[in-house]
């Protein structure tokens, strides 16, 4: 039971760092490598705050989200004028530059890691998943407003984003910033849900990782993003067994996702009530045609 | 003084093997305006084959590097050839080849984890333990030979895009894509070469890697640097993938040296944000204002 | 023909590297009126249009509109001062519906905030609605409404076109820049084009400027042409003078190379 509630929470705290990059990847079309970056300080955030600090969890979780917040707007003011390929050098950069930096810190564990950070349990473990719900619903309010609009503008076509009066700058740092907060805040989780980190932990695969959920659901898809983000987290933990290979099958999954699906699971479609309605009503259009063909040809 | 000499002359020894990552990616970059992040993987298996044609084929050296060096530029081509090419077909935007070279490159490096193990492997003995000594400073064997065997490569390469017809036939490319196709010149082909040229490059680099340390299935990771070499020089140029690397090997040693190995990486990767800041296109890239 | 001009280039020169692509072009754009841009290819038209919304930076000379600078703005402030462009190589959001490339650019007419957005507070809904009727409105002026759902990329070409030239109108722009928008068109599309262009001038009150190479579509609907010819001004006048101007005939009939201004 305790296993399974556990996998359930890393599922949950997966999400919210997943949703993140459903939008800065799936939406404004921006390719980040060092968003383990950001889950590292926000986890070193959280576990100062509570285990020095002595401060409630609630309290931990808000300063990580603030402080890798903060630290992506100063990033974002840096490199988000770079272009294409640049901006992903530069998140590599920062990724790998927060590595050496929380290793060289011994007050907080230096490269073996910190243990003893506080562990929460009762009450405090649903929190992870009302974050996550409250991560879906503020993803997806962003999503369909004029400001996330501009996102996906960028992501289509930048010069024309730009000469529809969308301000391309502010739109990509609304999603860095955004997917940097949520990032922090599922380090956060991590921290004090396993009550161990290591600046090891949040390396470069880490961050490969988070984007390959987000490419198996399908870029610009937070539905995608949910469903893939559960099933990437709880298979794996299923077919324990494999696990060397799981590695090897997301890379080639990314690969052929890319060459032959480029919209992932979802195709790039939302899974909602009216969605669901429209495809059932094309199914069904379907099948009459369908059917009359067949009749007619009977006659 | 005989201290900083030493340091400089291990700098440019470990600088000559970025410049070898470095130009191949560089080039690469140059014709596709995007970074091969499946590179260092490349390099990664060069190093794998090196080692096994010496120690299952039992090859000599020399040999072990033409065989390391051809296989990388098979597994180069034939990673355009299946990833790349379906996309360039498509137009698609670089957002979805940067991603596929993601992915290949977490294909190839677990690949090797999951079949081979994460063991690192030592390379068998080629060259006389001893250093050759001029005066105060002691050359390494083999850091003579990465420095000799890179600088014939690079020079090679360097008469080849300078003087031979197809390596005109890159610069256009590099230049403009499409005027350069419609100037009669097969881009196809174009882009054969150059991920040849940078798989075989990347072999070399490879063996040269494992033989100075050792082979393990996250060398490519390592690799990282040849991106800095290339993004400091100036994506797409040779020359300032040269430069870069060298530059790279030196600040890296004289850190080592006089200040701490913890903080080379910070160093190395701090030099790449504050160039990617003060100067994106590098010491020597071209600066292309975007054509509407 | 008193108006105060609503776009005046002074002096306007663009250099790239040795390169002088545009060179010391002054010329102006009546409020209300369809200006042309002509000239041979490689003359600079794009180049103008790329200085104009702020794409590129003007080496030397100034850019007013309404009487202002706005040579130190962002395009897409410029964008939302009242200047809007169609491209050559047509350039929509290409895996967004029609409805949704419409919708994105109503995005000024909105002024909800992002937080408004993150909690859907009233102002949200209030104003998505408006959009929305906005932009329901603009394709049913161009006709594109029974096709707001498809893709944009798969829309006939002519069309897209249309819908390149509704969501530059979804800014409501006092200046409209068209960019060879009879590109591959048929006479029979042209001739709805010219048609469209007079429309929308008189119902959104505009003033267009228009590079073309169709000649019968820039003598047809523009009150005032302006020559170009290796970055240089050639000639500049009402159509009838510009079309009987020698130095025009030879540019385009092919005389001897005129280099130098």
């Amino acid at each position: 039971m305790e296993y399974i509630l556990g996998i359930l929470i890393l599922s949950a705290i997966n999400l919210v760092a997943v949703l993140g990059l459903s939008v800065l990847t799936g939406f404004t079309g921006l390719f980040s490598f060092g968003h383990a970056g950001f889950m590292a300080i926000g986890a070193y955030t959280s576990a100062i705050v509570t285990a020095r600090l002595h401060l409630p969890f609630a309290v931990g979780l808000l300063a990580a989200g603030l402080v890798a917040g903060i630290i992506s707007i100063g990033l974002g003011r840096l490199t988000l004028k770079l272009k294409g390929d640049y901006f992903c050098i530069a998140t590599m950069g920062f990724g790998e530059i927060v590595k050496p930096l929380l290793n060289n810190w011994k007050w907080v564990g230096g490269a073996r890691g910190w243990e003893s950070i506080p562990k929460y349990g009762g009450i405090s473990l649903l929190l992870p998943f009302a974050v996550a719900v409250i991560a879906v619903i503020l993803s997806w309010n962003l999503i369909n407003s004029r400001q996330g609009r501009n996102m996906v503008a960028v992501r289509e076509e930048e010069l024309a984003a730009q000469m529809a009066g969308v301000n391309v700058l502010r739109s990509k740092m609304i999603a860095l910033v955004f997917s940097a907060v949520l990032a922090g805040i599922a380090g956060g989780l991590m921290a004090n849900f396993i009550g161990f980190i290591a600046p090891k932990t949040f390396n470069m695969v880490k961050s490969t990782e988070l984007t390959i959920i987000v490419i198996f659901g399908g870029l610009g898809s937070i539905s995608g993003s949910v469903v893939a983000a559960l099933l990437l987290t709880v298979l794996p933990e299923l077919f324990r067994a494999f696990s060397s290979w799981r590695l090897v099958f997301y890379g080639l999954a990314v690969m052929i996702i890319m060459i032959g699906r480029p919209k992932g699971l979802m195709g790039g479609l939302e899974l909602t009530p009216t969605s669901l309605r429209k495809a059932a009503a094309a199914r069904k259009a379907k099948r009459d045609t369908a059917a009359a063909t067949a009749e007619g040809e009977k006659r | 003084m005989a201290q900083f000499l030493q340091q400089l002359v291990n700098g440019l020894s470990i600088g000559s093997i970025y410049a070898l990552m470095a130009v191949g990616y560089s080039l690469v970059y140059s014709i596709m305006n995007f970074s091969n992040f499946a590179h260092g993987s490349v390099i990664m298996l060069g190093a794998y084959l090196g080692y096994y044609s010496m120690t299952l084929l039992g090859l000599p050296f020399w040999l072990a590097f033409i065989a390391a060096a051809l296989g990388t530029a098979l597994i180069a081509v034939v990673l355009e050839r299946l990833a790349y090419k379906p996309l360039r077909d498509r137009k698609a935007t670089f957002l979805y080849f940067i991603i596929t070279a993601m992915g290949a490159s977490i294909f190839i490096d677990n690949f090797v984890i999951a079949t081979i193990g994460p063991t690192p492997k030592m390379f068998p003995a080629v060259f006389a333990q001893g250093p050759i000594l001029f005066g105060k400073i002691a050359l390494g064997r083999i850091d003579l030979a990465m420095f000799v065997i890179s600088a014939i490569c690079l020079a090679a390469l360097i008469i080849f895009i300078d003087y031979t017809k197809m390596g005109k036939a890159i610069q256009a490319t590099s230049f403009n894509m499409k005027a350069s196709t419609l100037m009669g010149i097969n881009t196809n082909m174009v882009i054969f070469i150059v991920f040849a040229i940078g798989g075989a490059l990347a072999g070399i680099a490879g063996v040269l890697y494992g033989m100075k340390y050792q082979v393990f299935p996250q060398i490519g990771g390592i690799t990282l640097k040849s991106f800095i070499a290339a993004v400091f020089g100036g994506l797409g140029s040779l020359p300032g993938a040269l430069l870069g690397a060298l530059v790279l090997g030196l600040v890296e040693t004289l850190v080592s040296g006089y200040l701490s190995t913890q903080y080379r990486d910070l160093i190395a990767f701090l030099i790449l944000i504050t160039m990617l800041i003060v100067r994106p296109s590098g010491i020597m890239g071209k600066n292309a204002e975007d054509k509407a | 023909m008193n108006v105060a001009p609503i776009l005046e280039l002074k002096g306007l020169t663009k250099r790239f590297g040795g390169l002088t692509a545009v060179n010391d072009v002054s010329m102006s754009v009546r409020e209300g009126g369809i200006s042309g841009l002509i000239g041979p290819n490689g003359a600079g038209k794009t180049t103008i249009f790329n200085l104009i919304t702020g794409v590129y930076k003007v080496s030397e000379g100034a850019i007013e509109f309404k009487g202002k600078s706005i040579l130190d703005r962002e395009p897409y402030q410029i964008a939302n001062l009242g200047i809007t462009r169609t491209f050559q190589n047509i350039r929509l959001f290409k895996n967004l519906s029609v409805f949704d490339n419409v919708l994105t650019a109503c995005h000024m007419s909105a002024k909800y905030s992002l937080l408004e957005s993150f909690f859907r507070l009233p102002r949200f809904y209030r104003e998505e609605v408006i959009l929305r009727k906005k932009a329901e409105s603009l394709l049913d002026v161009m006709g594109l409404s029974d096709r707001a759902d498809l893709t944009a990329n798969n829309l006939p070409y002519g069309l897209q076109r249309r819908l390149e030239i509704t969501r530059a109108l979804a800014l409501d722009p006092a200046l409209l820049l068209l960019d060879e928008p009879a590109a591959g068109m048929n006479p029979d599309e042209t001739e709805q084009l010219m048609r469209l262009m007079e429309e929308i001038r008189k119902s959104h009150n505009l003033s267009i400027l228009v590079i073309e190479h169709h000649m019968d579509l820039v003598m047809g609907v523009c009150d005032h042409i302006h020559v170009l010819n290796f970055g240089c001004t050639l000639a500049d006048g009402p159509p009838d003078d510009v079309a009987n101007d020698p130095k025009v005939v030879e540019a385009y009939l092919g005389g001897e190379e005129i280099k130098s201004c």
